[in-house]
């Protein structure tokens, strides 16, 4: 009851703090649409202004949710791997072989031939979708992130797919591992170009170039860097073979 | 490069090295090996140098302002490398170095670690030149992310729930702070702080309630990440269980990170003076509460960890009064003055840092060593170490110097910073608290010291086990499995490094002040009078009375009633929901004092 009491509490004490954001008769203000209205295609070269703002104005921003990502993947790959070296201990006596654990048995029943066949098919045409997403994202509604994530279900798609034939390079957790480290590597050193060319960080390198092509290699780089490591965060909760 | 660039290079390089230490993640173990201390390199050694450079200009008091990508200041992202950014990065960077060396010994290693470690560095640099809303935003939460996987680092079993349990209260916490940078942005249509403090002078009535709610609510998420009073309960179980290393820099470094990042924002909008002004009452009543929480702890490192809640309370305390001074008088005397209430609040800050690092490097050390976290069980620490082949006390001294810093007892930093503490908030209310904590904080020192005193016969060992907690209680502080280790020589460098560190701190402080307060803004000379009366008679006398203090209260806290007080304040109720019932009540009470 009390902890009941203290959300009652807690709600309250929020709703009232926050009242006075929510019960605004101030207009919108217009500087930043006008702004992005006039200028953001032209300056940027994205048709879609979510591209723009995200790739463009606000990169540095962008550089750290892909961080945040990048952290939050490598900890829960690391929490996975101590949690599966600590499980057989937990459980007491002999350690349990991974193969043989009844959660494993479970999982390996409910693959039939039918979603090994037809995931592995379709594993590949979504991998094609999602690159679609990635490379397009500065026409249409799109990008690196939403893109990667297509990716990585292509990827998950394969992984099923895979059960008891040759399975694709793209399911291994060591080769994710790779691409999403290069991923990152590179978007550092796409990002770093404009120190090189005296345009600073994060600007884009080229002079007299088309600024939206810098938009597109950060889309793919970004997309094929949250594609490898959402790929390997679902790969290792299929398999339980950690990195 | 320009100078914007230089300026961003503290938060890039870690980065950089950040990438290389992932790289080798799937390399070789002799190539991960050599990435790991690549990247540690570029991450944690090159960021002295744009330091190094930037700091002929900007301790003068100049700044390196800028958009990144060099884009328009109505859509890009703002960021301010000012004397406060630097000062902040030195502290950071004093820290974070020696504790990754000690890592190297006492754990946790490895690729995925190093690179954890990195971003956590780079987080820290970013966030202390933020100058925009979304953009601290996204500083604080890489910061945080990269924090909770670190706690887990060390795989006590604790450390998981404990980490758990900041990653949620931290993330409820930041979804206020989006609350606030909505109504700042709905009301101003900007983020950059300049633009939003025009913004809102724009505004019939400065913005009116709204303004202040969303500067209540940005003030009450920092002030939960800052650990300030009450807004404490996630930090001490995540500090005592982070691996040693982490938790030198989760308490020396990333509680005050974010504090010293909130002054751009108080000192510009609506209500940031009086909400400094609060936070800095809060702080100087949280010192001592503080002290007296840490001094009925029996845990080593959990005793550290209350001691930085109080600590922090000398920093908020010294800091809210200057912001306050600051918000009232942006451009006249009372800037200067208030300037200097926050030169000794970073003064303390960065002694903190250093004497806390190592702190908890040194008590991490002995009880790996003694395989014994329980400060009345542990006994006859000086030994173990010998046994553990420490020829050259180098583990006991690095403590001594830490426990004297921490003491205030001249001629090391924590003398020096909290002289300049007393002496800022002399007339003040805030003084008086902060002497009791004094008091207390000699008194749990001595305790902790007593680790190091010879064990004593059967008969008395058994008086003080009586007053060890139940098992029970204590099984997330198990200590580690083998006590026959080695003192590892990266350890041993980490701590003397620390130790000089604090040594020279001390016995620089009165140049250091200068530099620290020029900075920050002062005026010229305005530490002068201080610096002669460091050594006066009068504070010697003073820290001798605390001293004496400090034995009469730790005698005090050893009679019968004071010890069934220190276990009644150890076992007092705790839970994550009193956590998020403070902070929703700490958030609300701020907004109606602000639009009262």
């Amino acid at each position: 009851m009390p902890t009941r009491l203290a959300a009652l509490a807690s709600v309250l004490a929020a709703a009232f703090a926050l009242w006075p954001l929510f019960a605004l008769d101030v207009a919108w203000p217009g500087t930043v649409r006008d702004y992005l209205e006039a200028k953001g295609t032209v300056e940027s070269g994205a048709m879609n202004l979510v591209s723009a703002i995200y790739l463009g104005y606000r990169a540095y921003d962008t550089l750290g949710e892909t961080v945040v990502l990048l952290v939050a993947v490598t900890g829960a790959i690391g929490m996975m791997a101590a949690g599966s070296a600590l499980a057989p201990r937990e459980a007491g006596g002999a350690p349990v072989e991974p193969a043989r654990s009844p959660r494993r048995e479970a999982r390996s029943r409910q693959r039939t031939e039918l979603i090994a066949a037809l995931s592995g098919k379709l594993g590949a045409v979504i991998l094609i979708f999602g690159l679609y997403v990635m490379l397009y994202g500065h026409v249409s509604p799109g990008g690196g992130f939403q893109g990667g994530v297509v990716v990585a279900s292509g990827i998950v798609f394969l992984a099923l797919g895979s059960h008891g034939a040759a399975p694709s390079p793209l399911v291994g957790a060591r080769n994710l591992a790779r691409i999403e480290s290069a991923g990152f590597a590179i978007l550092l050193v796409a990002a770093c170009l404009g120190v090189a060319s005296g345009k600073g960080f994060l600007a884009p390198p080229l002079p007299g170039g088309d600024p939206v092509s810098f938009i597109i290699v950060l889309n793919a780089v970004i997309g094929i860097k949250v594609g490898a490591g959402i790929g390997l965060l679902c790969v290792a909760m299929l398999t339980e073979e950690a990195a | 490069m320009g100078m914007t660039d230089l300026a961003l290079a503290p938060a890039i390089l870690p980065l950089v090295g950040a990438a290389l230490a992932l790289a080798g993640k799937t390399a070789r173990p002799a190539s991960a090996r050599t990435l790991e201390r690549l990247g540690a390199f570029v991450g944690l050694a090159l960021p002295w140098l744009p330091l190094v450079l930037l700091a002929p200009s900007i301790l003068q008091g100049g700044a390196v302002e800028g958009f990144v990508g060099g884009w328009a200041p109505s859509v890009g992202v703002a960021f301010r490398f000012d004397g406060m950014a630097w000062l902040v990065n030195l502290l950071g960077f004093a820290v974070a170095g020696p504790a990754w060396v000690h890592a190297r010994g006492s754990g946790p290693r490895g690729s995925a670690f190093t690179a954890l470690y990195l971003v956590q560095a780079s987080a820290l640099a970013a966030t202390s030149m933020a100058a925009d809303l979304f953009n601290l935003f996204v500083c604080l939460e890489v910061l945080g992310m990269a924090s909770y996987v670190l706690v887990t680092e060390s795989g006590k079993p604790g450390a998981y729930l404990a980490s758990f349990s900041y990653l949620m209260v931290s993330a409820a916490a930041m979804v206020f702070f989006l609350l606030g940078v909505y109504g700042l942005y709905r009301l101003t249509g900007a983020l950059e702080y300049g633009a939003v403090a025009r913004g809102l002078s724009a505004l019939p009535d400065s913005g009116g309630h709204a303004a202040l709610a969303s500067v209540a609510a940005i003030a009450a998420a920092i002030a939960l990440r800052t650990a300030v009073m009450p807004l404490y309960g996630w930090l001490p179980e995540a500090h005592a269980l982070a691996p040693h290393a982490v938790s030198a820099v989760l308490s020396g470094v990333l509680i005050k990170t974010p504090l010293f990042a909130l002054t751009r924002i108080l000192v510009l909008l609506p209500g940031g003076g009086e909400t400094g002004a609060i936070l800095g009452a809060a702080g100087a009543i949280a010192a001592p509460i503080g002290v007296v929480i840490a001094l009925s702890q029996t845990d080593a490192k959990r005793l550290l960890a209350y001691h930085s809640i109080s600590q922090i309370g000398y920093v908020v305390a010294a800091w809210g009064a200057g912001v306050a001074l600051i918000a009232a008088d942006p451009d006249g005397a009372g800037a200067s003055a208030g300037a200097v209430l926050v030169a000794a609040a970073y003064l303390h800050a960065l002694a903190h840092a250093l004497f806390k690092g190592l702190l908890f490097l040194s008590v991490g050390t002995v009880t790996d060593v003694a395989a014994e976290r329980d400060v009345y069980r542990l006994r006859g620490a000086g030994r173990a170490l010998r046994r553990a082949g420490e020829r050259l006390p180098v583990t006991t001294l690095a403590f001594a110097v830490g426990a004297l810093s921490i003491m205030a007892i001249p001629p090391f930093n924590g003398y020096a910073s909290k002289a300049a503490l007393s002496a800022a908030l002399k007339g003040r209310w805030q003084y008086w608290t902060l002497l009791a904590a004094s008091v207390g904080t000699v008194a749990s020192f001595i305790k902790l010291s007593l680790v190091f005193r010879r064990p004593k016969p059967a008969a008395s060992t058994e008086t003080f086990s009586e007053e060890a907690p139940p098992a029970v209680a204590d099984t997330a502080t198990e200590a580690p499995e083998s006590g026959a280790e080695k003192v590892p020589i990266s350890a041993k460098l980490a701590t003397a490094t620390l130790a000089a560190a604090c040594l020279a701190g001390g016995l620089a402080a009165p140049r250091l002040y200068r530099v620290v307060a020029t900075a920050l803004g002062a005026a010229p000379g305005a530490t002068d009078a201080w610096s002669a009366a460091l050594y006066a008679p009068a504070e010697l006398l003073k820290t001798a009375g605390l001293a004496a203090g400090g034995l009469a209260l730790f005698a005090l806290a050893r009679t019968a009633p004071g010890k069934a007080l220190a276990s009644a304040i150890r076992n007092r109720p705790r839970g994550f929901h009193g956590l998020f019932l403070a902070l929703c009540l700490g958030m609300a009470a701020l907004t109606a004092w602000l639009i009262r």
